[in-house]
């Protein structure tokens, strides 16, 4: 709790060195100390990802630590991938096919419009939440253990900065592994949504396989959403693995913290790459 | 069994069939958990404190995050569909567009992903903590039953949360979706509640979403409270429960969806 911050110094009675010790904070200072504390962690947060990017340029480089990590990020999430993506694509085309039915019974453009949501949206999104799941998770438990056990204390003893050697690798590895896992999770989801659309809705799938609708915007936007996912997702849960305190309990708050921050990170970053992206082309 | 013993053509059939008895190993675990579970109801033998704290400490403080989810996605909603809206020029369905995706799939399935990740892997953690420290031993000793005290209050909790966070995440998603129309594509917020009540949405629309939320409520229970009962190996193996509980309650929770999906039409 952020108790001695200067908020909360108003109430001049108060102005002790322990002030929780008799009183329990007000709804002022609980949202005050609730605001600095997010303000604190958003600092750092950036100062992990400046670090980070920093290093990637200038850091020393561990043989096969970069190559360890896409097969830890990449191919090891292909099969869950693959999996939550194909059974969303056959929700989400059941579901629009509902809709459209209600309206018009055409469907024609079935394909061609779910295809554009795809790119443009919800290949990445949805994508990116599984992969925050699963690879946010996994860095910050690892991260968390070895923060606990002291293994990042000795890496400081050694003069090796944390970030450089453990979340620099995990950086590239999942910047470069998520715009290939998406793009492989969205064809998934496309080809179950197909095989839907001809199973439920009766639609061919020569038409369902249209492109009419793809242009340069929805291309970009799904590849700039690739690349942010892909930075944000080892930067916060890395960052999260690293504030880890407390044995093995704090090893679960760490990954439950990270599983939080990092899905909540990926709606807030869609909102706006979806807004600007909606703004710059606007279709 | 040795990697080496195995020859090289049939290592794959191996992978595969060590994969399938690892799933069918957490499916069956999860299914006596769950039949354990349902047994301490018939009579109620669960602790009454318990379900009130859980409630506390897994609802209302999950309040901050579901709200900013569910304003973000209503909004991402309507931006996505925005572009659609625009080369058909049909404002006027904008309400009922947004509203039907994000009443029947979107809010129940990210309050369920935001709910997994914040309370179940919470719970995974706290069982996995009591497990490693030896704390479940300790109540065996003292003759309390950890089903009925530790494990029912939980489950019971996780799923009335989700419930009762759904009902409030498809209000304010919609109420989000609302002031984005606004500031996107300026069709007043009373059009777009219109289009809510032009009898293209009904009750049931509701009704598919809250029942897929009881679905997703059991599914994070059961897997939250396995994975965290079935922890080994210290701090680390704290990590590695959470981690495999949120990974197997998405999977559970995306195949469930579709399941749902086509059983309620």
């Amino acid at each position: 709790m952020a108790t001695t911050s200067p908020g909360q110094a108003s109430h001049p009675a108060d102005v002790d060195p322990v002030p929780e010790a008799h009183a329990p904070p007000g709804p002022v200072a609980a949202l005050g100390g609730s605001a600095i504390d997010l303000f604190l962690g958003g600092k750092e947060l950036l100062s992990v990802f400046i670090r980070t990017l920093y290093y990637s340029v200038r850091g020393k480089r561990e043989k096969g630590a970069f190559t360890t990590q896409m097969y830890e990020i990449g191919n090891k999430s292909v099969f869950f991938l693959s999996i939550t993506m194909g059974f969303i694509g056959m929700i989400l085309v059941y579901q629009s096919g509902l809709q459209a039915k209600r309206v018009v019974p055409d469907y024609t453009m079935l394909g061609a419009t779910y295809l554009e949501l795809l790119v443009r949206d919800f290949a990445a999104s949805i994508g990116a939440l599984m992969l925050a799941t699963r690879v946010g998770a996994g860095i910050a438990a690892e991260i968390g253990s070895m923060v606990v056990t002291e293994q990042v204390d000795a890496l400081r003893m050694c003069a090796a900065d944390p970030i450089d050697f453990l979340i620099v690798p995990r950086f590239k590895a999942s910047v470069i592994m998520t715009t290939v896992l998406i793009v492989w999770a969205g064809t998934v989801a496309y080809l179950t949504g197909a095989a839907t659309a001809y199973v439920a809705f009766d639609v061919a799938p020569q038409t369902f396989f249209n492109m009419a609708l793809i242009d340069v915007g929805d291309v970009s936007v799904g590849l700039a959403k690739c690349l942010a996912y892909g930075a944000a997702i080892p930067v916060v849960s890395g960052y999260c693995g690293l504030s880890t305190f407390g044995g093995s309990e704090g090893v679960g708050w760490a990954t439950t913290r990270a599983v939080v921050n990092t899905s909540l990170t990926i709606i807030i970053l869609n909102f706006f790459i979806s807004t600007a992206g909606f703004l710059i082309f606007p279709g | 069994m040795p990697e080496d013993a195995i020859p090289r053509h049939t290592q794959v059939f191996a992978a595969a069939g060590t994969a399938f008895l690892r799933v069918a190993t957490t499916a069956g675990g999860m299914g006596i958990l769950l039949f354990r579970i349902l047994a301490r109801f018939f009579p109620p033998r669960i602790d009454g404190g318990e379900i009130w704290k859980n409630l506390y400490k897994m609802g209302v403080k999950s309040l901050p995050i579901v709200a900013i989810t569910a304003l973000f996605t209503g909004a991402i909603m309507v931006v996505q569909a925005a572009t659609i809206v625009k080369r058909y020029s049909a404002e006027g369905l904008l309400g009922w567009g947004a509203g039907f995706g994000t009443l029947r799939e979107i809010a129940p399935l990210l309050t369920a992903l935001m709910i997994s990740g914040r309370v179940g892997a919470n719970n995974t953690a706290e069982l996995g903590t009591m497990v490693v420290t030896e704390q479940l031993d300790a109540l065996r000793v003292l003759a309390i039953d950890p089903i009925g005290f530790l494990i029912v209050p939980r489950f019971v909790s996780i799923v009335a949360t989700l419930f009762m966070m759904t009902l409030f995440a498809d209000a304010l998603a919609l109420f989000g979706a609302a002031h984005t129309g606004k500031a996107l594509l300026n069709v007043d917020p009373v059009t777009f509640y219109n289009g809510f009540t032009a009898g293209l949405l009904d009750f049931g629309d509701v009704a598919n979403g809250l029942t897929k939320s009881v679905v997703f409520g059991v599914v994070i229970g059961l897997a939250s409270c396995h994975f965290g009962l079935a922890t080994t190996g210290g701090a680390p193996g704290v990590g590695r429960a959470v981690n495999a509980q949120v990974v197997a309650s998405a999977a559970g929770i995306f195949v469930l969806d579709y399941v749902t999906s086509f059983i309620l039409g």
